[in-house]
């Protein structure tokens, strides 16, 4: 499989070569799969479903994968949205503060709590696994705190703002195709989107070329902050609620999304795009095996057998390409040159190559 | 001279995707005889190295052993038939003792249990068959570096059996007098097994080695007897051409201004104070002996370590280095000597690496221009002479000088004022090293100043305008170019070794 994106040229190959393209192929196959056998799949009421189901795990995989390009990792993004979906609830309903300045409020608290992550993590070198493990409990414990536990209905005023729709489609759609491409865009053409790359590639060299490490890091702590308090607004909003047991279990859905999009966890290497790619399949087959009644228990092995998968395909991508060459090589009489070239022409090519290069 | 030998590979081919690694390569090892093997990098010399030590398995042709083709299949199965194979990285464990160490492959296990009387015998033995004498109860943490590398030798030879030992580039981080004593080490083994020493140094290669053979291409181009061959000759076999102008530097003229100046500046690394001065267009080496405090003078300059006294002034400016960003602002760039670990990024493209530096240089307003990136990107590739297309390449996938030029690169891109570098050309073949020897030679005359730190004693000699030797974090003398010889450094250098070697 490697060798031959290898050997393609123009923009094929590029896009074979790219580490989105395995996740595309799943999806792409995953839906020609869904639509054959699961005949309500493509409805409209479905998929409008589909992309509501989605749209907060998205929202806060594109933190986690933030996070994960600069090697680290935030276990806190669930806890988050219960603290700030019971905090929003607050707001409105005791506070009966206006429903923006709530809404800006709760992104600050989010914000607030990724700088704690992010502060800690970096500044105080306490490995952010551990950090955030730690405010995965602190933070919804203090949703817990907030109304002793008791989750509060009936919120009102929220909906217009993140729960309405815009021509038949969903707003927390919507929000998550637009932060999604601002996303893309300030990975790829923005100074600090390159210096997350820079960090989480070789953390040494980074600061050896003059970039403030624990800043950057800091940095994508508080996004993903601001993102997952995005979420517990999306969240409150669409069940018009809020709750210290929302949002349990998310971080890892939104890791695993980044994951099996590609993104590695030792850092440097993912995109907001594969990310995306990720959480659609997460999406799509929790989707179809719900379409077809299969309980919680096996959805959650379903969910579990894909990461495993598809963190594997990435780390044996070489050997299976491997291995198959050497089948290939045995079951075929001669063996095949990679480059079937005669001497004569292999020297002549290697003295140009030399010339060229000034040796 | 000698009948048959005990190891050698008979036409051996190994072929990469595109790339003809080894054609052909027959080499004939005899017990008794260290047998140098030298070439650019990717000329082949590790592809068959591994195919001696059952890493790679060879396409065409066999690996033979007293006259009997074997298939090494695996790297345990070459290792009891007696192939060692010794990397210059550590890969010991600190916290054990010498004799566990030495015994860390399993050589005085028995059915999973180890025997602390045999691991004790396994361990003696092999530093016997060295001749060194090393108290197997300390614990590895506590030796010198030397030290550690020939427990590390030792290990790799624990087999009592090893017929062949492979040394694949073991002195690239070592000063003068612990080459020396590797060398009297691998002498004596040498006597009654077979040794094929892989370098780039061909100083070292001819004064350690009884025959050298020269690899170009995955080919052999050239055997010789090192006893009547010149570094010259075989410098030439290597790179396929006369080597004219090795070193080229242009004359500079004394009467420069000053560009950088070091006043008695002190980190925690140099308590006594340094001071020297770097001027417009000239090259300031630095010698001295691994742990001397040339790096830690180096990393003064480029911000990395905090001064706690003295000053550095550039431009007749002082400076407040905070950290290397501040260094960066100011006109400074820094080359580390070790570029996979403190330089590189392999998760970005070549352009990328080059413009990761100076960022505002490839940007439109608050967005980057890609477009620019990647021409200006090309643009320092064929000013470094980079192979062509290596810009679209993997950076994992250049050979280490490329790899360097890339480095280079970024802080060509950064138009940096005075360049710091670090063991510039370590592991790097002669054809590259030619290369950045004349890229250095270009920047100073158009007016860029150079500290250059190196272990390579003829590169630092002839390069530098001028040399100053480093000894225990002080700088012990200072000369122009050709009036110091390299005994005379090397003397200086390392006039109280013992004590450095405690440090």
């Amino acid at each position: 499989m490697t060798t031959i994106a290898a050997r393609l040229g123009g923009p094929l190959g590029a896009f074979a070569r790219a580490r989105v393209a395995g996740p595309c192929a799943i999806l792409a196959l995953l839906v020609l799969v869904a639509a054959l056998t699961t005949p309500r799949f493509l409805d409209a009421q479905n998929l409008r479903n589909l992309g509501l189901e989605m749209a907060i795990v998205a929202i806060i995989a594109i933190g986690s994968t933030l996070v994960i390009l600069t090697a680290q990792i935030d276990l806190s993004p669930g806890s988050i949205v219960a603290l700030t979906s019971m905090s929003t609830a607050l707001l409105l309903t005791e506070v009966h503060m206006d429903p923006v300045y709530a809404s800006l409020l709760i992104l600050a608290l989010g914000a607030g709590a990724g700088l704690v992550n992010g502060f800690f993590s970096s500044y105080g070198r306490i490995p952010s696994f551990i950090f955030t493990l730690a405010t995965l409990s602190i933070y919804r414990g203090l949703a817990f705190a907030e109304n002793d536990g008791t989750p509060i209905f009936g919120l009102g005023g929220l909906s217009h703002l993140f729960y309405d729709e815009l021509a038949g489609v969903p707003y927390p759609f919507l929000y998550a195709v637009v932060l999604y491409a601002l996303a893309w865009a300030y990975l790829r053409y923005t100074r600090g989107g390159r210096r997350i790359y820079a960090v989480g590639g070789n953390e040494s060299a980074a600061r050896l070329v003059g970039i403030k490490v624990n800043r950057v890091r800091m940095k994508v702590f508080v996004i993903a902050g601001i993102l997952a308090a995005f979420g517990g607004l999306l969240m409150s909003s669409q069940l018009d609620s809020g709750s210290p047991d929302y949002g349990q279990g998310m971080e890892l859905q939104a890791i695993a999304a980044a994951v099996i999009g590609g993104a590695s966890l030792f850092g440097g290497r993912g995109s907001i795009v594969a990310t995306l790619v990720g959480a659609t399949i997460i999406a799509v087959v929790q989707n179809v095996l719900n379409l077809h009644s299969v309980g919680t228990a096996w959805q959650n092995i379903t969910t579990g057998v894909i990461i495993a998968i598809a963190v594997g395909i990435d780390m044996w991508r070489g050997e299976v390409a491997r291995v198959g060459v050497a089948g290939w090589r045995r079951l075929s009489p001669r063996r095949p040159e990679p480059e079937p070239v005669s001497d004569e022409a292999a020297a002549r090519r290697e003295e140009r190559e030399n010339a060229r290069a000034g040796v | 001279m000698h009948g048959e030998p005990i190891w050698e590979t008979r036409s051996v081919t190994k072929t990469f995707p595109g790339v003809r690694a080894l054609d052909k390569v027959s080499v004939r090892l005899h017990a008794g005889e260290v047998h140098a093997l030298v070439g650019e990098n990717g000329s082949g010399k590790s592809t068959l190295a591994k195919c001696l030590s059952g890493t790679y398995q060879p396409e065409d042709g066999h690996v033979v052993q007293s006259g009997r083709p074997v298939e090494l299949r695996n790297p345990a199965l070459a290792r009891e038939l007696g192939v060692a194979i010794f990397y210059q990285e550590l890969s010991l464990v600190p916290a054990l003792s010498v004799a566990e160490n030495v015994c860390l492959d399993g050589v005085a296990s028995r059915g999973g249990f180890v025997s602390l009387r045999g691991m004790r015998r396994a361990a003696r033995g092999a530093l016997d068959r060295l001749n060194v004498s090393i108290d197997l109860e300390r614990s590895v943490g506590e030796l010198s570096i030397a030290e550690q590398q020939l427990v590390e030798l030792a290990r790799a030879i624990s087999n009592p059996d090893v017929s062949l030992l492979i040394l694949d580039e073991p002195t690239a981080a070592l000063g003068p007098e612990e080459v020396s004593r590797l060398h009297r080490v691998v002498r004596r083994f040498a006597q009654h097994a077979a040794v094929l020493y892989i370098s780039h140094r061909l100083e070292e290669v001819l004064s350690v080695a009884d025959k050298v053979t020269v690899l170009r291409d995955g080919r052999v181009v050239g055997e010789r007897q090192t006893a009547g061959s010149s570094l010259r000759e075989i410098a030439r076999l290597m790179v396929g051409a006369e080597i004219e102008e090795y070193f080229a530097r242009s004359e500079q003229d004394s009467q420069r201004e000053s560009l950088l100046e070091a006043r008695d500046l002190r980190t925690p690394a140099l308590p006594s104070g340094v001071s020297f001065v770097v001027r417009r267009g000239e090259v300031l080496g630095l010698g001295g002996l691994i742990g001397s405090g040339r790096s830690a003078i180096a990393r003064a300059i480029y911000g990395v370590d905090p001064l706690v006294g003295g000053e550095l002034v550039l431009d007749g400016r002082s400076l407040r280095l905070r950290s290397p960003r501040d260094a960066i602002a100011a006109g400074i760039a820094f080359v580390p000597e070790n570029r996979k670990a403190d330089a590189l990024f392999f998760n970005l493209s070549v352009p990328q690496n080059i413009s990761i530096a100076r960022l505002d240089g490839v940007s439109r307003g608050a967005f980057l221009d890609l477009g620019k990136e990647s021409s200006r990107g090309r643009e320092i590739a064929r000013m470094l002479r980079l192979a062509p297309g290596a810009e679209r390449r993997e950076v994992a996938l250049l050979s280490g000088g490329m790899q360097q030029k890339v480095v280079l690169g970024r802080w060509l891109f950064a138009e940096a004022k005075l360049l710091v570098l670090d063991e510039p050309t370590a592991g790097i073949d002669i054809g590259t090293k030619r290369q950045i020897y004349r890229l250095i030679d270009e920047l100073t005359e158009r007016g860029v100043g150079v500290v250059l730190v190196s272990s390579d004693y003829p590169e630092l000699l002839n390069i530098s305008d001028h040399v100053a030797v480093v000894r225990r974090g002080r700088i012990v003398h200072t000369a122009r170019r050709g009036t110091l010889s390299q005994g005379e450094l090397i003397e200086l250098a390392s006039a109280s070794e013992n004590a450095q070697a405690a440090a």
